[in-house]
């Protein structure tokens, strides 16, 4: 069972955080536990995918079917990522965005004080039955869904407690905190579920600036995670043992370089480059970015042309997969691209999308 | 004769508001119809497939004999149809012969039988409209949008075969909208309508060809209406349904009409 935080939410107000820190600002001192001492306001973002996979791997008492482990150094990607949240950022809220709790009308927001039951996964159900039981940030998960609608977007809170809560959602937010002792605010993506169509980027973003203000109005000092694979074209059978690593590999090596151009961009810095190639690297590999989970955050985050902290690469069922980290404060350290390097890989024989994957 | 009968319906939960729109009632009141029709062609079974149960690796076919509870739409919660109940009855038997018939013919066959499974919304409303009494049991597999078309229309066919080995009599029906465009805002019923002319000039044209009896003609037209109009899972369902052989006649459209602003029709293939 999951164990329920015991935090009061909504007591620690603090004045907003002023801007990003600029590329090359010196990082922020850390406080003696390891922490940094900044104030309220959002104080990093990760690149948080969500297949249900990594849960299945890990074992974890919530969660039902037993498995023998495997796609390891994406789970010690998450590993870090725990430290890094718990030691250095301890965030009052953890904020998502997830691609599997698919809104066709409008950007909802979870408002249900204490979301919990279980969850039987229609796709993985062999794989995940987790039961959940969390809290949620209500006066952020509001303001969010406040300050998004001033923004000009279809809205709605959900306090219908009989929801179930997608497997995205329940995937970024246990691989980052399985404790679950760190409240949380979940968001949808309105997504359109039956036609292989994107997001709309520049709602996300609006999104994801709307986030931010919710986040420096209420005084909180929140973690961003959005919940996307990278490349997403994948198998579409499964090997009889589903941790059985002889069989994962990249879906093709079109999908791999496409990947790879994208953490270059990534690891150096790039940041608006970064957000020119994503719409590229969802039509050449129907990335899931095309949820809008990545939009979002780096929206709410101020695009900074800072470089993230790639800590994991590696693919589930074919799909790639990346655990990064965006900490604005203490920014990691850039790897330039060699020179006259492009994104973009030139492939005239890439696969069309979507059109029967085969293993 | 194994398959007496097809129809294709919508899906959307609209069609059981307490206040609905003209054209959810006359949407529901057909797909009404369209259940009284099939089963008076004597069917022993239904055979469905919906789009909202939608799966990416094998096909999932459901072997729990009674899948019951209730299911609260993620999308529509907040309206007295969003909230579903559900007990359905499940013809184990006929799903497992389907599955392996399916892995026969080389395809992944997934069995589904977990406590807490969520039933889709689209098979739920399809079963309170066009079998409400429960009269039939039904056989239930997945729509995998990673595989091919043409594959479902094969998974279709191993229903018939393996119907056929047990000596049952049934009656396919997808679950599934047409264009899937819907308008992006909260709106009143009365305010419900086609916002995409495109979308619905298309819906029309599919619908007609369908009904002068030109299946392979929408099959042959499906990339494009899924490119142009959105089309609910590139229109798989149709794939489905011809697969079972069918959609080989005419087909008589029933209704057609917006569920906020996607296509939705009740069409039905029977003899006579
Ligand atoms: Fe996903």
């Amino acid at each position: 069972m999951s164990r329920v935080f015991h935090i009061t939410v909504g007591d620690r107000r603090r004045p907003p955080q002023t801007a990003p820190v600029p590329t090359g600002a010196p990082a922020a001192e850390l406080g003696p536990g390891g922490g940094d001492e900044r104030g309220p306001g959002i104080v990093a973002g990760f690149l948080a995918p969500h297949p249900p996979h990594l849960i299945y791997a890990e074992n974890p008492p919530q969660n039902q079917p037993r498995s023998r482990g495997g796609w390891e150094l994406l789970r010690w990607a998450y590993q870090e990522a725990r430290r890094r949240l718990r030691e250095r950022h301890r965030p009052d809220v953890i904020v998502v965005h997830a691609p599997h709790w698919i809104t066709m009308v409008g950007h909802h927001v979870n408002c249900v004080p204490n979301p919990r039951g279980l969850s039987v996964e229609p796709i993985f159900p062999h794989l995940l039955r987790y039961r959940y039981d969390f809290r949620t940030d209500v006066e952020l998960a509001t303001a969010i869904a406040d300050c998004a609608a001033d923004a000009g977007l279809v809205t709605r809170k959900l306090t219908n407690p009989g929801v179930r809560v997608d497997y995205a959602t329940i995937g970024a937010l246990h691989l980052l905190n399985p404790d679950w002792d760190i409240p949380v605010v979940s968001l949808s993506a309105n997504n359109n579920p039956y036609f292989y169509s994107d997001a709309d980027l520049e709602q996300m973003e609006r999104l994801g600036a709307a986030t931010r203000r919710a986040v420096e109005e209420t005084g909180r000092r929140a973690v961003l995670a959005g919940s996307n694979s990278l490349s997403h074209l994948h198998w579409d059978r499964e090997p009889d043992l589903p941790e059985d690593m002889a069989a994962e590999h990249p879906y093709d090596d079109h999908q791999y370089r496409w990947d790879m151009d994208l953490l270059t961009l990534v690891r150096a810095g790039r940041t608006r480059e970064l957000r020119a190639f994503l719409p590229r690297h969802i039509e050449a590999t129907a990335a899931e970015v095309k949820a809008g989970s990545l939009s979002w955050l780096l929206s709410a985050l101020g695009w900074p042309e800072i470089p993230g902290d790639v800590l994991g690469y590696g693919t589930i069922i074919g799909t790639g997969n990346a655990v990064i980290e965006w900490d604005p404060a203490n920014p990691a350290r850039a790897h330039p691209a060699p020179p006259g390097w492009a994104p973009g890989p030139d492939d005239a024989d890439r696969p069309r999308p979507m059109t029967g994957a085969r293993s | 004769m194994t398959v007496v009968g097809a129809a294709l319906v919508p899906g959307m939960p609209h069609l059981l508001a307490a206040e609905p729109a003209p054209s959810w009632k006359l949407l529901a009141d057909a797909a009404r119809q369209a259940g009284q029709d099939l089963r008076a062609a004597g069917p022993d079974a239904f055979v469905v497939l919906s789009t909202q149960w939608f799966t990416v690796l094998g096909h999932q076919f459901q072997v729990d004999p009674n899948p019951r509870g209730g299911h609260v739409d993620e999308n529509w919660y907040a309206y007295d149809y969003g909230t579903l109940d559900y007990d359905l009855r499940v013809d184990v038997e006929l799903a497992e012969a389907w599955a392996c018939q399916a892995e026969d013919m080389g395809f992944q066959a997934r069995r589904t039988r977990y406590d807490g499974f969520p039933v889709d919304t689209g098979t739920v409303v399809a079963g309170k409209l066009v079998d409400p009494d429960r009269s039939r049991p039904i056989a239930l597999v997945s729509c995998n949008l990673y595989a091919a078309a043409g594959d479902l229309g094969r998974i279709a066919e191993a229903a018939a075969l393996a119907a056929g080995k047990l000596g049952r009599r049934v009656a396919f029906v997808a679950v599934s909208g047409l264009s899937s465009g819907l308008i992006q805002r909260w709106i009143e019923p009365a305010e419900d309508r086609f916002e995409d002319a495109g979308h619905d000039a298309w819906n029309r044209r599919v619908l007609d060809l369908l009904a002068a009896g030109r299946t392979d003609e929408v099959l042959a037209l499906r990339e494009e209406y899924a490119r142009e109009a959105q089309a609910d899972s590139q229109l798989r369902a149709l794939a489905f349904l011809a697969g079972s052989g069918a959609c080989d006649r005419p087909a008589r459209v029933l209704e057609y009409g917006p569920v906020w602003g996607t296509g939705a029709a009740v069409v039905t293939w029977l003899d006579g």
